[in-house]
């Protein structure tokens, strides 16, 4: 499956505008002797319908490389741009309307709120930002994400998969301009993990959704039109239309 | 193990900060009433002993045990030369003698002080008091005030007041001190104008002497001094040394006190109780927070009871620090109260602070035994963790809570119905001490199925408001749902506060009730503006008729009834007959009070009205007859009344009553209304210049008296709500722990909510909500419960009381409540909001 995802995915990395650009990027935590560099000086861009996917090794800074894109972290030093606007220089008001109307989240651990049925935790966004909600989209997500009859139950009463499906409806209900999701199949069997993937990728193709992706499973990043390659705080390559295995080789390069 | 638990305690210090702080409030509350009545009782014996302790020998004239006190008979006292003759003993150094007479003090208006005649006293050459202020009355222009007196009418030193003799006449006087006679509660009733002793004897016409005060010469004992005024001055006497003297009044001082001590322990208990719900709901909550550490130790091996012990421990920890901050705020709180309570009380403030061994044991016990005892469901609940959870994701992110039911609305319902079952008895058929126990009863019943339904009850609640909250905007939207997450645990916060809105909620029910009951029957006694009543202290006392004519001339009266009073001979069971008149007011007009048979409107010449107590058996239409001057003549019954109204015994025509007894001339009592158009002010002047000539007949107003019902009402209300404030406070620190533990367990889901988009400030708001939601319900529940049980309470204890809905408190109530949530979510709701977003969600 990850042959024909490779060879199907379009190679148009080079005509479509950048949604997300970093330049320069840098994150020191800490100060002096004990200074760690988590980022450093990464400069990268994402474009528009494009899936990509960061990947490295433990500690090589792709969790604090999504939180500085996303704005969930700020930077030390350089700049973010979504579309027109640098969100290095947001204050927390601005970062919390940018975030949401114009980013989506996915989380690991699917984080949906427990006294909430699928429905409500789909439409929360959409209810924090007060957004009318488009009803024609919401019923194509429900219908393409298999949750049409799960609508009214509790996350508690939803399987693993079922719940992360819940999290991506979430994240993809207000056409966001970019979705960033953080190792979305590390909870899930291989099963429920490339139903979520698939869906990631034809959200990409078909709605010409950005996405970004961190993962450390070459399965997972072979579904990406893009991977990219950080290794302490330092982007150290890149591969278009990726397999699982051209993305281990690379991996198992950089470990050594 | 111990060691483990001591180091988690440490790294959980701020969960327990709430809890000791609860903890903490109760103990002070126990520690500090135990210290401020140990104070005062000491400052009340050193006052008493400092007066008395100085003499070897204090001489009083004996009691008549047994016999009641009539006021009519002149006070006993100690014959005149006795002073003289103790003076000359040789046993005796020094000796000062006290009189006691009556001289009525006039307050500013001119009236004679209080409802009884001041006392006038002699304070002399070796007197036992000394003045607070200013100097002891030196020759016939100097008085001293007791304290008491000069607060009643505001009279200072080096002011001048007018005081009455014997005869009635006026002198005038320089307040020269002012003196404290302590606890006496007839002096401290009728207050005391002191002279020198010549000028007391001219004053009050008293003779002999009511005290005598001897000091011992050098080398005597005091027993033998005893015992030469004894001899010295006779039969008839009582002669104590000074010490036994100072020991009884301290004593007598001692028993007010006790009264005062039991009523706060009372409210202290509340506190605790309160405190104890907090600290069962913290520990049950951290409990159910670290299953995973507790897994965890199973694991490694711990067994049961090792776990158990260490919940235990760590219990015991928290408490006996907490107890040990409580006594030491205990100590203070005592010292406070005593330094801004003391000197009202009548103690002698400087009084160093007592703090014996009893309140810091008390203190520590309480507080221990409470954390201890609050913890071991908690505990035993922790032994039940399986070591395999240890291995589970997050036991706490686990859906809702469940396990709530049918079982929970049987036992509640039954409980309720039981207490239903036993106020309807109290109210039906106990009245007076047992409908109160009834009712006591009842509402520890009536709570209990509270807290047993309480979980499904803040569900239910929840549930209803929810269509609007969510409507609101998405925190309120959010903040219903949480509330709805763990009812049990909200339940619990809920109740602590629910304890006291009932108590303070019921008794402000009983409060108003009493007020609008007062008030209806001050109307119905007192139908008219003023009452100028006759001296007290003389049975055949007038008014007078100078002061009538004065009051029916002015132009700012209306009607002025006057009422002419007799006693004459009854049957044995009721005692004498009063037999009245009422001229210049119509019954039944004027003058109103319902009838049981017959009505007042029928009454007329040859026809009597007659209240219940004094009818027999005898229905209107029947004949009455009244021992006239001129024998036994028989009316007919227009009426017979309901006790307790504005007409009491027999009422005659004006015409009948004068030819039944010709020699009542003068009015016993006169009512006067003002005359329409007349302001307050207009009419007040009118009443009181026409009694200016008789100082000593009494005025008495329907508004003064109902506005110094209502002071005192109102005194008493606020001084049991600031009682209760504390438990409220305990359990306001409940609702903001239970609400910091929840954020502590929700860290990742605000995280996650911030990452999507909510602010800082919806957070917050949401988390306000949440306790606001939760003290609302908590409140309200109280506020439902006190307003039955005040009901219920206040109709078993006085069957006749007007309930009254006090709307302005019960708002007020709300109004904190609101309050109180909000301030229980600041310090969660910054901890939330504050809380970095991607280190909440790295966070497990």
């Amino acid at each position: 499956m990850s042959q024909t995802a490779a060879v199907a995915a379009p190679d148009h990395s080079t005509q479509a505008p950048p949604v997300v650009i970093a330049r320069s990027l840098s994150k020191v935590y800490g100060a002096g002797d004990s200074a760690v560099r988590a980022l450093d000086g990464v400069s990268v861009e994402f474009a528009r319908g494009h899936f990509t996917a960061i990947m490295g090794p433990s500690g090589s800074g792709k969790s604090t490389l999504m939180h500085c894109l996303a704005g969930l972290d700020t930077a030390s030093s350089g700049t973010v741009h979504l579309g027109r606007t640098d969100i290095t220089r947001l204050n927390d008001r601005q970062l919390t309307q940018l975030r949401r109307d114009r980013i989506g989240f996915i989380f690991q651990s699917f984080n949906l709120l427990p006294m909430l049925t699928a429905e409500q935790n789909i439409l929360l966004p959409a209810q924090i930002a007060k957004r009318k909600v488009d009803r024609e989209r919401f019923e194509r997500l429900i219908d393409v994400v298999g949750l049409r009859d799960r609508l009214d139950h509790l996350p508690s009463k939803l399987s693993g998969g079922q719940q992360q499906r819940v999290a991506v409806a979430r994240a993809l209900l207000g056409a966001p301009e970019v979705v960033y999701a953080d190792e979305p199949t590390g909870n899930l069997d291989s099963r429920s993990g490339a139903g979520v993937l698939s869906f990631l990728r034809d959200s990409a193709r078909d709605m010409g959704q950005t996405v970004v992706m961190v993962t450390h499973d070459p399965v997972a990043a072979s579904y990406a039109d893009r991977v990219i390659f950080l290794r302490d705080g330092r982007l150290v390559d890149e591969v278009h239309a990726p397999t699982a295995e051209t993305v281990s080789d690379r991996l198992l390069k950089l470990e050594s | 193990m111990l060691r483990t638990t001591l180091a988690g305690l440490r790294m959980h210090k701020a969960r327990l900060v709430t809890t000791a702080l609860a903890i903490a409030l109760g103990v002070m509350f126990v520690s500090g009433t135990l210290v401020f009545s140990d104070t005062l009782k000491a400052g009340f014996s050193t006052k008493m002993m400092g007066s008395a302790d100085d003499f070897a020998a204090v001489a009083v004239p004996e009691a008549d045990e047994g016999a009641p006190a009539d006021p009519e008979a002149p006070l006993p006292s100690l014959p005149a030369g006795a002073l003289e003759k103790v003076r000359d003993l040789p046993e005796v150094a020094a000796a000062g003698g006290m009189t006691r007479g009556d001289a009525p003090l006039l307050d500013k208006d001119g009236r004679s002080v209080g409802a009884m005649p001041t006392i006038g006293m002699s304070l002399g050459d070796g007197t036992r008091f000394q003045p607070t202020e200013g100097a002891l009355p030196d020759g016939s222009g100097e008085v001293a005030l007791a304290t008491t007196s000069a607060d009643a009418t505001g009279y200072g030193v080096g002011d001048t007041v007018t005081v009455l003799d014997s005869e009635g006449d006026r002198h005038e006087f320089t307040v020269s001190g002012l003196v404290d006679f302590g606890v006496d509660g007839e002096l401290a009733y009728r207050g005391v104008v002191a002279f020198d002793e010549d000028t007391a004897r001219a004053m009050t016409g008293a003779e002999g002497y009511s005290e005598i005060d001897a000091a011992a010469a050098e080398g005597v004992t005091d027993a033998e001094v005893v015992g030469a005024v004894e001899d010295a001055v006779g039969p008839g006497a009582d002669v104590e040394t000074g010490t036994a003297y100072g020991e009884q009044l301290a004593k007598n001082a001692g028993a007010d006190t006790q009264v005062l001590t039991v009523g706060l322990m009372l409210f202290a208990l509340i506190s605790v109780f309160v405190a104890a719900i907090v600290i069962y709901n913290t520990f049950a909550i951290l409990v159910a927070q670290r299953q995973r550490e507790m897994a965890l130790l199973r694991c490694v091996g711990s067994a049961r009871g090792q776990v158990f012990r260490s919940v235990l421990t760590e219990a015991l920890v928290v408490g006996l620090i907490a107890s040990a901050l409580g006594i030491a705020a205990g100590v203070a709180a005592g010292w406070a109260g005593f330094a801004f309570g003391g000197e009202a009380l009548g103690a002698d403030t400087s009084q160093p602070l007592v703090v014996g061994v009893l309140p810091v044991v008390v203190g520590m016990t309480v507080g221990t035994v409470m954390a201890l005892g609050a913890a071991l469901l908690p505990a035993w609940r922790a032994t039940r963790v399986p070591p395999l959870a240890a291995l589970r994701t997050s036991a706490t992110a686990q859906g809702l809570e469940k396990g709530i039911g049918w079982v929970r609305i049987t036992i509640g319902a039954v409980l309720f119905l039981i207490s239903g079952g036993i106020v309807f008895v109290a109210t039906n058929v106990g009245v007076g001490a047992t409908g109160m126990i009834l009712t006591t009863v009842a509402g520890l019943i009536c709570f209990v199925g509270v807290v047993v339904l309480s979980p499904l009850l803040v569900r239910a609640v929840v549930a209803a408001v929810s269509p609007v909250m969510r409507r609101v905007g998405v925190a309120s939207m959010l903040a219903a749902d949480n509330s709805r997450r763990s009812p049990k645990r909200a339940a619990t916060a809920m109740i602590a506060l629910t304890v006291g809105a009932t108590l303070i909620t019921g008794y402000a029910v009983v409060n108003a009730s009493l007020k609008t009951t007062m008030d209806e029957m001050l109307a119905e006694q007192f139908p008219a503006d003023y009452l100028v009543s006759a001296p007290m202290d003389e049975p055949d006392a007038v008014v007078p008729q100078e002061s009538v004519d004065a009051l029916e001339e002015s132009d700012a009266t209306g009607t002025v009834i006057e009422q002419r009073q007799t006693y004459t001979g009854g049957d044995e069971a009721t005692g004498d007959l009063p037999v009245s008149t009422y001229i210049g007011g119509t019954l039944g007009g004027d003058l109103k009070n319902d009838a049981v048979s017959g009505a007042l409107s029928g009454m007329g010449p040859g026809k009597v009205a007659v209240s219940e107590g004094y009818a027999g058996d005898r229905e209107a239409g029947d004949m009455l007859p009244v021992a006239t001057e001129d024998g036994v003549k028989e009316y007919e019954i227009a009426a017979v009344l309901e006790d307790g109204g504005t007409l009491w015994g027999a009422t005659l025509a004006p015409e009948d009553f004068e030819k039944a007894f010709p020699s009542i001339e003068g009015s016993s009592e006169i009512l006067v209304n003002g005359a329409e158009g007349a302001s307050a002010q207009q009419v007040r002047d009118a009443v009181y210049d026409a009694v200016a000539d008789a100082p000593t007949v009494g005025v008495s107003s329907m508004a003064e008296m109902k506005a110094q019902f209502d002071d005192v009402l109102n005194i008493a209300f606020l001084a049991i709500a600031a009682m209760l404030g504390l438990a409220i406070i305990i359990a306001v620190f409940g609702i903001a722990n239970t609400m910091a533990l929840s954020v502590l367990e929700r860290t990742r889901e605000s995280a996650m909510l911030r990452a999507l988009g909510l602010a800082r400030g919806q957070l917050r708001r949401m988390l306000s909500i949440e306790a606001v939601v939760l003290c609302l319900i908590g409140a309200g529940v109280g506020i439902l419960l006190g307003v039955v049980f005040g009901w219920a309470a206040g109709t078993s204890a006085m069957p006749s009381m007007v309930f009254t809905l006090p709307v302005a408190q019960i708002a007020v109530f709300i109004g904190v409540a609101v309050a109180a949530g909000l301030l229980a979510s600041v310090l969660p709701g910054r901890k939330a909001a504050g809380q970095s977003i991607t280190g909440a969600l790295a966070s497990e």
